[in-house]
């Protein structure tokens, strides 16, 4: 034991928390999300995009956008529940950067490596709707209050499809465990091969989860005025457009560990770098999504999420069944 | 160390935290702007520009209901899925028969209240 401070910096528990994959490495990529989803939107809609930030692209306009944002002036609305108006996009904050502490990066890298992560990472998720429709009628406002209560039905749409789609990598890897199930597809493959169904309902759903085009109806610029995130003045529009970037980082992690491998890959590469080659994927793809698709209306979405997806997975779930217990000899 | 009470360095992560988010609360004290009387116009719930009318917090018609009580039901029934999922190797065919049985019971309501909650009448 020398010096308590260099102790603590070299600490492996010190670093995972507040340096990779914690707190730190959260807010820089959270910040280059933003702009890469601006910059990509932008080329596919044929505009330029943020340009002048820096000499490569416009890279550092959203670290601008932050300074910018934490040092406006803060105008709480008329009638405004003052704490809950506060504390809902704080809360929300958390639950995203929580979500992280679950993947597995790397062998050895992961802040919480335990036996249930994968209905721990969902049931986490579960509490988001919650959070925007107290959000919403805490402001006062009624823009807000519409916001949040199209966030209370998408949840009704999207939950058990999502559930019930990583359903069949739980029945065909045998575990719960986000390690567990990277493992097995050390020994057996990329579970998108026999899960290819499941992949795709994955997907779907949680664009839905995360609020972004086709399903951002909680927040339509267009309809609602972005919704229950109206009323908030800057540095807490911040905290609030914080959690749609960590929960897009978060679960498109989720979707490389349950169906691309995770950070299994071909020696010469590092794992993490494997991991966030894929990671990265799965974020572009979500991102044209965006900027390709219309939104669709509230009752398509609940009527398409309780019939085809909820179909769709339970066929999903019938096809993992024959996979893991054998073809019925006819 | 956990005996010993808090460890050293979540003592010095707490710090930091701390020390991060009281640096923000300082320079915005010395730099924001600050409006000792903000106007009532500026108070108003935001409305498109219009002249805001009535309370935030109004009754709304939810006309989607049946879809949330389907919801109430039907979440936690998907629950019971996880456990039997995670065994499945062990429980082979022979531990499938409850959980299609239950299933057989499970999903023609559901077919019911869904036929019912699409009806664009019973909106």
């Amino acid at each position: 034991m020398g010096n308590p401070i260099i102790d603590l910096l070299t600490n492996t528990y010190f670093l995972e928390i507040v340096v990779f994959p914690g707190l730190t490495s959260i807010a820089i990529l959270g910040a280059l999300l933003g702009w890469l989803e601006r910059k990509l939107t932008a080329r596919v809609q044929l505009r330029i995009g943020p340009q002048y930030a820096s000499p490569a692209g416009g890279i550092l306009q959203m670290f601008a956008d932050i300074i910018k944002l934490l040092f406006k002036e803060v105008t709480i609305p008329e009638g405004a529940d003052t704490f809950f108006f506060i504390m809902a996009p704080v809360t929300a904050l958390i639950i995203g950067a929580a979500l992280l502490g679950l993947i597995p990066f790397a062998p050895g890298i992961q802040i919480a490596n335990i036996q249930v992560g994968l209905p721990v990472f969902l049931a986490i998720v579960t509490l988001s709707p919650t959070l925007v429709l107290l959000a919403g009628w805490s402001a006062n406002s009624k823009f807000p209050f519409i916001g949040g209560l199209r966030a209370l039905f998408q949840q009704t749409a999207y939950e058990i499809p999502l559930w019930l789609s990583t359903l069949g990598v739980v029945m065909v890897a045998g575990t719960l465990s986000l390690t567990g199930i990277v493992q097995y597809q050390q020994n057996s493959g990329w579970l998108i091969v026999p899960q290819l169904l499941g992949a795709l309902l994955f997907i779907i759903t949680s664009t839905a989860e995360m609020e972004r085009l086709p399903f951002d109806l909680p927040e339509a610029e267009s309809e609602i005025m972005m919704g229950w995130q109206a009323e908030y003045p800057g540095p807490l529009f911040m905290l609030v457009q914080g959690p749609a970037f960590v929960k897009l980082y978060a679960f498109s992690a989720l979707f490389t560990t349950l169906y691309l491998g995770g950070y299994l890959g071909p020696s010469p590469i590092p794992p993490i770098l494997w991991f966030f080659a894929k990671t990265l994927l799965v974020i572009v793809l979500i991102m044209l999504f965006r900027s390709t698709f219309p939104r669709v209306r509230l009752d398509q979405l609940l009527r398409q999420g309780w019939t085809t997806l909820l179909t769709l997975s339970i066929i999903n779930i019938i096809i993992a069944y024959f996979l893991v217990v054998g073809f019925p000899a006819i | 160390m956990v005996a010993q009470g808090i460890p050293e360095e979540t003592g010095y992560i707490l710090f930091l935290f701390a020390a991060t988010i009281a640096l923000v609360i300082v320079v915005r004290i010395v730099i924001s702007p600050k409006d000792p009387r903000p106007t009532p116009e500026k108070r108003a719930p935001f409305e498109s520009g219009q002249i805001s009318s009535g309370a935030g917090r109004t009754r709304f018609i939810i006309q989607y209901y049946p879809y949330i009580l389907m919801f109430v039901v039907y979440d936690v029934i998907a629950m019971f899925l996880f456990a039997w999922a995670l065994n499945l190797r062990a429980l082979g065919a022979a531990g499938t028969l409850p959980i299609l049985v239950f299933m057989l019971v499970a999903l023609p309501p559901l077919a019911y209240a869904l036929h019912l909650a699409n009806r664009r009448e019973n909106w």
